[in-house]
């Protein structure tokens, strides 16, 4: 009796350390660190967004269409309520990354404008702001791949046997990942217009 | 029943060593850290790598930060942002808690380059202040074909600016091995006492072989880099679980036995070898070009 208890506690301890269950915890715990990584940057980057946008004014005030969207854009992204539930909601999901995708396009078109002035480029302020932008993009970048890739590992894990017997046991799920849509190709250079109103 | 389950440890294993393993296809293979200063340009002479590396080698002694260069030809097909984040992630300059390591890389042939910022020095080193040493320091060098000079200046003021920040004064002691080894081992450990235990308390008797045991399996542990305190309470653990497994139950013994010796691996380390400390970066830092 004694030597079937020793087995069976063996057996299902075992089977939690060696077979995923603990792996869960530390990976599951992983993407949660890095998805909350992913908020803090783009929290960073919408904070930068109301000086560029007065540092832009001060010397092209009649860009309005594009400080405008840029406004709007920010407003927007700001609206948004982000849970930790948002990460199940295949759904809000997408309208989260929808929202940051257009905040992304408005910035690097405003960008593209703020080529046009000298003066403006000359800014030391501007030139700051600039630098902090590229700097804000560059670790959403780079926190945007750690959390695909803390996903990537939870979902193999959780999805490979026998790990999987376990999850189905206590019930994980494989999480949705990022679907990396080209931002690129949504922010088009807005055409220069060389015309009158100059 | 233990064999099926030997397999299948083996199978979580393998998956895990799968999970963790990427393969780097087409891009630029990343050179293995060695000196402070890596040049694989032939730009910088002799005499200026060597002023370069011994200056960053003294600071890195002196505060516990570390500063590193590398000069590639290109970073192609990888934006220089997207290599240096992977650089870094492979490097770790910097200490382990801390994370406070720079790196400046140049790509030569491409014409950019870019300061890659730990996270611990991010405060010290904001993005708009590495883009300032950027375009009014390294640029203007660079343009006319100095880059030692750049580099030096560049160096310079980050020293500087890391000296500014209140960070912890540095630790002869050497880094330990990772203390996690051991602890996704402990369902082979277990595996073992059960094995082990079974073989040495047939060979000596239950007393003497659990001790054996015991013994053992802190020193196994031992070497996979658990700490001292560790290793007793495994060796312990594995004791008392084999004396308990099977046979008449253990009367309370104490096994006063520490396990074996280990846990430390690597020497000194030689003025020379300039090796990362385990710091994390996430994409701080500024980019240019000349």
């Amino acid at each position: 009796m004694r030597r079937l208890f020793n087995l069976l506690l063996l057996v299902t301890s075992l089977s939690l350390t060696g077979c995923g269950y603990n792996q869960f915890q530390s990976l599951d715990e992983e993407t949660k660190a890095n998805w909350s990584e992913v908020l803090n940057q783009y929290q960073r980057r919408a904070d930068l967004v109301p000086n560029l946008v007065s540092t832009v004014k001060g010397y092209a005030s009649h860009e309005e269409k594009v400080l405008t969207e840029v406004t709007a854009a920010r407003a927007k992204v700001g609206s948004m309520q982000v849970t930790p539930e948002l990460l199940n909601d295949p759904e809000a999901f997408a309208k989260f990354q929808a929202a940051q995708g257009q905040l992304t396009s408005a910035l690097s078109r405003l960008m593209v404008v703020s080529e046009n002035y000298p003066n403006l480029k000359a800014d030391a302020s501007f030139r700051d702001l600039q630098a902090q932008l590229e700097g804000t993009e560059n670790r959403v970048t780079v926190a945007r791949n750690r959390y695909i890739e803390a996903v990537k590992q939870y979902n193999v894990a959780v999805r490979s046997f026998p790990n999987n017997l376990t999850a189905m046991m206590f019930g994980y799920q494989a999480k949705p990942s990022f679907t990396v849509e080209n931002e690129k190709a949504i922010s088009t250079a807005p055409k220069v217009d060389f015309g009158d109103n100059k | 029943m233990l064999a099926c389950w030997k397999s299948l440890l083996l199978g979580c294993g393998l998956l895990f060593a799968m999970a963790h393993s990427q393969a780097a296809d087409g891009l630029l293979e990343l050179p293995p850290l060695q000196t402070a200063v890596t040049d694989l340009t032939q730009t910088l002479s002799a005499d200026e790598q060597a002023a370069l590396n011994q200056k960053l080698s003294q600071f890195s002694q002196q505060s516990g930060s570390q500063v590193a260069v590398l000069l590639v030809p290109s970073t192609q097909p990888e934006e220089i942002s997207q290599f240096g984040i992977r650089l870094a992630e492979a490097w770790k300059i910097g200490r382990e808690k801390q994370d406070d390591g720079v790196i400046i890389i140049v790509a030569k042939n491409d014409r950019k380059m870019r300061i890659e910022v730990g996270y611990g020095l991010e405060g010290a080193i904001p993005d708009a202040i590495a883009k300032r040493i950027i375009s009014e320091q390294i640029a203007p060098a660079f343009k006319q074909g100095q880059f030692y000079q750049g580099l030096n200046l560049a160096t310079d003021s980050l020293i500087k600016l890391i000296q500014g920040e209140q960070l912890p004064a540095p630790t002869k002691k050497q880094r330990q091995p990772h203390a996690d080894d051991w602890l996704s081992m402990l369902p082979i450990l277990m595996f073992a006492a059960i094995i082990g235990g079974a073989i040495f308390k047939g060979m000596l008797g239950d007393f003497p072989g659990s001790l054996v045991t015991g013994g053992l399996l802190g020193g196994l542990a031992g070497w996979l880099g658990a700490t001292a305190l560790i290793m007793g309470f495994i060796g312990l653990a594995a004791f008392v679980f084999t004396l308990a497994m099977g046979g008449r139950g253990g009367a309370g013994t104490y096994g006063p036995y520490p396990g074996g010796l280990g846990g430390y691996s690597g020497g000194s380390r030689g003025p020379d070898i300039f090796s990362g400390g385990g710091g994390g970066f996430g994409g701080g830092g500024a980019s240019g070009d000349w």
